[in-house]
């Protein structure tokens, strides 16, 4: 948790850089007179690491992913709950009476 | 709905618990969560929380529910002492609570005084004519004297009203049932699968009651219904398998002179026969030539 959260974190930090540098060599091209053809290496390369090291931070720290199929074993159901709210008393278990002698002490 | 993960989650804990580990107060949890009826222990295990002061303040709030909890589970068990005690307690934290009301209801049926608990419910259903749980404790009420056609008649009041209840849909196909009236039955499955499409064991009881009924179309559709549970539950439910072999045995003794057979039948056969037995080998491979011996009876030649 704490490393993936630091890892996000760092990565953040890259894409700001690259924004920071971007508009660096706007300025610099603007001083030269040059015409603007496209970023430089330096600003593809931190782009592209601050997008992956992102993407892995945001699907780790959040937590783990949930099955979505019906038939994997967090979502099969294998019973049906009992049906408390119309439960009936006189059943057999009256004629056999728990041995145990139990009492709420207070 | 019970899932495979909470009923594993479930047995470890009652394990542990009758080895003398710890985690109680978890496995009374999650028992109220799965609503699932283990009264004796819920009495036990509750109990010894309740009788230990520490403990039992240890809980907050929750200490009422579990007094709840244990209530029920006692008359259930008929240890009724116990029962009036908790209700007791109750009544004194909550005077002129309508849920300790019906408790007390409940107590006065496990005690087997019916025209008693029959008017405790019905006063306070005049506070409350819309009690959700007081209506269905009438309907149980009436099942407990073993008057099947009032609770018929009680549910299928309460339905009218709280259309939504997939519980007491549920409850009035079992009743339907238990008289073999299925046509109805069928009824309130059907009812059941739209309104909770994705549960596999409505499917697997309404293909269930289907086959009951009977005749090739009928059948044709339990087919379906049985597939479809296999669909949802990946195969590992055996008793819409051996329901996809009964189906097609039928149907072909069914159709046994007309020679107009839908062509997939023979190869839904086979699979299902096929995980039938990868299954049994899996896990009881002892009672292999008996499954062996029951299929070959299905087959018709």
């Amino acid at each position: 948790m704490g490393l993936g959260f630091a890892i996000g974190a760092f990565g953040v930090l890259i894409l700001a850089h690259a924004a920071y540098s971007t508009i660096q060599y706007r300025g610099l091209l603007k001083i030269m007179e040059e015409e603007f053809s496209g970023p430089p290496m330096n600003v593809v390369v931190e782009l592209l690491v601050g997008l992956v090291l992102c993407m892995w931070a945001a699907l780790t720290v959040p937590g783990k992913f949930l099955s979505i199929h019906p038939h994997s074993d967090e979502n099969r159901i294998v019973s049906l709950p009992a049906n408390m709210d119309f439960m009936v008393f006189n059943h057999r278990g009256k004629v056999f009476p728990s041995a145990m002698d139990l009492k709420l002490k207070h | 709905m019970v899932t495979k993960t909470e009923e594993t989650q479930l047995n470890r804990l009652e394990s542990q618990l009758e080895h003398g580990g710890g985690g109680a107060w978890e496995y009374l949890c999650l028992v109220r969560k799965l609503k699932v009826r283990r009264s004796e222990k819920v009495l036990k295990h509750g109990l010894s929380i309740l009788n230990d002061p520490k403990k039992r303040s240890s809980l907050g709030h929750d200490e009422w529910t579990l007094y709840e909890q244990v209530a029920i589970a006692a008359m259930d068990c008929q240890s009724l002492d116990v029962a009036k005690d908790c209700i007791n307690v109750l009544q004194k934290r909550f005077p002129e609570s309508k849920r300790v009301g019906g408790l007390e209801g409940m107590l006065l049926e496990a005690k087997g005084c019916w025209t008693e608990a029959e008017k405790a419910y019905l006063s306070l259903l005049e506070d409350n004519p819309l009690d959700q749980v007081i209506h269905k404790r009438r309907v149980a009420l009436a099942k407990a004297q073993g008057k099947v056609s009032e609770a018929i008649e009680f549910l299928n009041k309460y339905l009218e009203i709280f259309m939504a209840d997939s519980d007491a849909w549920r409850e009035l196909a079992e009743i339907y049932i238990s008289l073999q009236m299925y046509k109805q039955a069928a009824f309130c499955y059907e009812e059941l699968i739209l309104s909770q499409p994705t549960v596999p064991l409505y499917h697997l009881a309404y293909a269930d009651v289907l086959y009951t009924l009977g005749g090739l179309e009928n059948l044709q559709a339990a087919k379906k219904y049985y597939s479809s549970t296999i669909d949802l539950t990946g195969g590992k439910n055996t008793r819409a398998l051996f329901g996809i072999c009964l189906c097609t045995s039928a149907i072909a003794q069914l159709t046994k002179g007309r020679n107009k057979e839908d062509k997939d039948s023979p190869d839904l056969q086979s699979l299902a026969t096929a995980a039938l037995e990868k299954e049994y080998k899996h896990r009881a491979s002892g009672k292999v030539p008996v499954l062996a011996s029951a299929l070959k009876s299905l087959k018709v030649s």
